[in-house]
């Protein structure tokens, strides 16, 4: 203990009634618990969905399942499940599609899901698979380099923009905002 | 392009086009995307593959323009953690209640926001497009000198958060004495030009090399 | 101001002034040039003899390549005995300057060459061994050619700076150049290699007929067995090669290359630091761009005319 630095103690960690120590789960609304295996199974039933071409209804059931209560293996899962569903559906499909989910009943929710995923993908660019060098040689550099051009993860990047694009365009700032204040992440 | 004509259109607008009696920013859609059309205009005039680059990087403008209209809905919150201090919760973050999920916006790996709400403050990080070693420092050597002067800048953080190359720090202080919008619009200003200003001098500097090597080799020749 | 001058204008200036007559005047100046190079113009012992020596860091190594035998040719009757504290002295004296305006003009030039002068040596003695190993190498196939011309001359070692030095060796068929410059930070380094591609480009490009430019951070094959060469390999240092073909050692051409080679090192981080310095300004205005479209987030305060009681006015201060 003599050795112990009294001034670097955090006192408000050890307070109970302290705003450090906040029960963040409180906020939180209950969630099913979801196994990733209950993931998985779902992101088979969707994808079969997908190559039976009904790639509408493929997105709104993977947005009325989010597993809120999955683990971080469970929800990268879906995540992936959603991405590709983004993926496969055509620039000009975006709005009437996003249109037609936002009048269904509890549509509103589903694209502030929507929303969230958006920026969950947005948010899982690799960074370790794409680290250049950024000297190759040891005395070559280019420089008939332009700036710009198809970066690591652009192309699915400029998916997801879009989308966002249309979706706020749909669904208004509010499922922004939402997704920033909603303590059930995806 | 449908956004081109509507620019072209817009263009008349004076450059101090006050939308501030339009509404409040957000509100009403078509008073933001005026004010973006207008700004990304410019940027086309840019030679150098600024016209190919607007592509991609008008959805990722537009979406950084949203998201950080819908993050800073900000209001005054004393700490709960010392009386009579208030401080911007994101930085302290002694009350895990009032710190909201952050936000990615990312074109790709080299070029994204990192938005960090909370109730009372918003730290935005940027992180600058560098191609090679020259625009890296060049883009280093930019920041440093920005945020030296953060001062003069309100909203500059004087330290960008890790992994990015430059942080803003908006408090519910700024937002009242400012006005929300064109606090959006600068973020986004600042995006364009810096990316401009990085390829403008990386420019400058290939071009005055080359005359540099000529002259001095040319008495040989 | 794109090229370095190879005389030092001061001097120039200077010795032009006097020797266009007047009443003479004492002088004692001390003047400094690149690489460390320091002179002092004094009038010692009367008015009219000004008395110019130079201080060079590695006199005693352009002493050991001729440069006694180069400064004797150039400077012949005009040299004393060194100055104390520096490394070879001229004196003039303004009372027997020659009457034709050329040959005043040509003294002239000549002084105020002094730096170029004494760095020439190592040069002259390289091209001259390069002449001699020509005509050897003629007599014999490549094949068959001896020990020792093939291979070149001895590396000449020239310690001009702290920590940078030119090193010249001559070949049978091309004279080598090579520049150890330092640079001090990361920013220096990029802009220099910026600038070096382009050396190394110009010749593929638009000069055919310039030396060949070859850049490295290590050292190069010919600098393998000089003693003090750093071979860390780190990048903060970087060897700068000129091959100097048999067109630019011969003639007329001979004396300009000496002249315009010596002030590379200068002029290449001269233009570094010019860009940084354009850069900066850039960034200035830039940022005060920037500055600007964050004050039109301020709203205008409208200064509204309030009024007292009595009907005077103020305005709030601040």
């Amino acid at each position: 203990m003599a050795t112990l630095n009294w001034r670097t103690i955090n006192v408000d960690a050890l307070d109970p009634d302290s705003p450090a120590n906040f029960d963040l789960s409180s906020l939180t609304p209950a969630v099913a618990p979801a196994s990733t295996a209950d993931v998985q199974s779902l992101a088979g039933q969707i994808r079969q969905l997908l190559r039976g071409g009904d790639s509408e209804g493929a997105l709104q059931g993977a947005l009325e399942s989010a597993p809120y209560g999955a683990d971080e293996r469970g929800k990268e899962i879906h995540l992936a499940t959603v991405i590709e569903i983004l993926q496969s559906i055509r620039q000009s499909d975006m709005s009437p599609i996003l249109s037609r989910i936002y009048s269904s009943p509890g549509g509103t929710e589903a694209l502030d899901v929507l929303m969230k995923y958006i920026y969950k993908g947005m948010s899982q660019t690799q960074t370790s698979s794409t680290t250049r060098n950024l000297t190759p040689q040891a005395t070559g550099f280019s420089q008939v380099h332009a700036r710009g051009g198809g970066e690591g993860g652009g192309q699915a990047m400029s998916v997801l923009l879009s989308w966002h694009e249309k979706l706020v365009e749909i669904a208004g700032p509010g499922s922004i905002v939402r997704v920033m204040t909603d303590r059930r992440t995806v | 392009m449908v956004c081109q004509a509507a620019s072209d259109h817009h263009w008349q607008a004076p450059p101090h086009y006050d939308s501030r009696h339009d509404g409040i920013a957000g509100g009403r859609p078509r008073t933001t995307q005026c004010a973006f059309q207008r700004t990304t205009t410019s940027s086309r005039e840019l030679p150098g593959g600024a016209f190919t680059m607007s592509q991609s990087l008008r959805p990722y403008l537009q979406c950084v323009r949203s998201s950080l209209t819908a993050a800073l809905s900000l209001s005054n919150f004393a700490s709960q953690a010392s009386e009579r201090h208030n401080v911007p919760e994101i930085e302290a973050a002694s009350s895990p209640e009032v710190i909201l999920n952050p936000l990615t916006v990312s074109r790709n790996e080299n070029e994204k926001v990192y938005i960090e709400p909370s109730i009372n403050s918003v730290r935005i990080s940027i992180k600058i497009k560098q191609a090679d070693e020259i625009e890296h420092i060049l883009v280093h050597k930019f920041t440093r000198f920005l945020t030296q002067r953060a001062e003069a800048f309100f909203i500059l953080r004087r330290k960008p958060v890790k992994g990015y190359d430059i942080s803003f720090l908006i408090t519910n202080f700024h937002t009242e004495e400012m006005l929300k919008h064109k606090l959006v619009d600068f973020i986004i200003q600042f995006m364009e030009e810096v990316d401009k200003e990085i390829s403008e001098m990386k420019l400058f500097l290939n071009a005055r090399a080359r005359f540099v090597a000529e002259s001095f080799l040319t008495p040989f020749d | 101001m794109l090229l370095l001058d190879y005389q030092n204008v001061l001097i120039e200036s200077l010795l032009r002034e006097r020797f266009a007559g007047g009443a003479p005047v004492s002088i004692d100046q001390v003047v400094s040039d690149f690489d460390g190079v320091t002179f002092h113009i004094s009038t010692p012992e009367t008015k009219t003899k000004i008395l110019i020596s130079i201080a060079i860091k590695c006199f005693s190594e352009l002493v050991q390549y001729g440069a006694q035998e180069v400064l004797e040719r150039e400077y012949g009757p005009f040299s004393i005995a060194p100055e104390n504290g520096y490394d070879f002295s001229v004196q003039v004296d303004l009372e027997t300057l020659p009457d034709d305006p050329d040959a005043k003009e040509d003294l002239i030039r000549r002084i105020s060459l002094l730096k170029r002068n004494v760095m020439a040596a190592p040069f002259e003695q390289a091209f001259d061994e390069f002449k001699h190993l020509q005509e050897e190498a003629s007599k014999y196939t490549s094949e068959s050619a001896p020990q020792g011309v093939l291979e070149g001359g001895e590396v000449r070692a020239i310690h001009y700076r702290e920590e940078e030095a030119i090193y010249i060796k001559a070949s049978h068929d091309r004279v080598t150049v090579i520049f150890s410059t330092v640079f001090r930070e990361e920013t220096d380094r990029i802009f220099g290699k910026v600038f070096l591609q382009e050396f190394v480009d110009a010749r593929r490009r638009a000069i055919q007929n310039a030396p060949q430019v070859l850049f490295r951070n290590d050292p190069p094959l010919e600098l393998q067995n000089v003693p003090g060469v750093d071979r860390s390999g780190s990048n903060q240092i970087g060897y700068v090669t000129f091959v100097l073909f048999p067109r630019h050692l011969a003639g007329q051409r001979r004396a300009d290359v000496i002249s315009h080679i010596q002030t590379f090192r200068d002029y290449f981080h001269y233009h570094i630091k010019a860009s940084k310095a354009y850069i900066h300004s850039r960034m200035r205005r830039r940022t005060a761009d920037f500055l600007q479209v964050l004050n039109r987030a301020r709203p205008e305060n409208e200064e509204k005319e309030r009024k007292t009681a009595s009907g005077r006015t103020f305005r709030v201060q601040g």
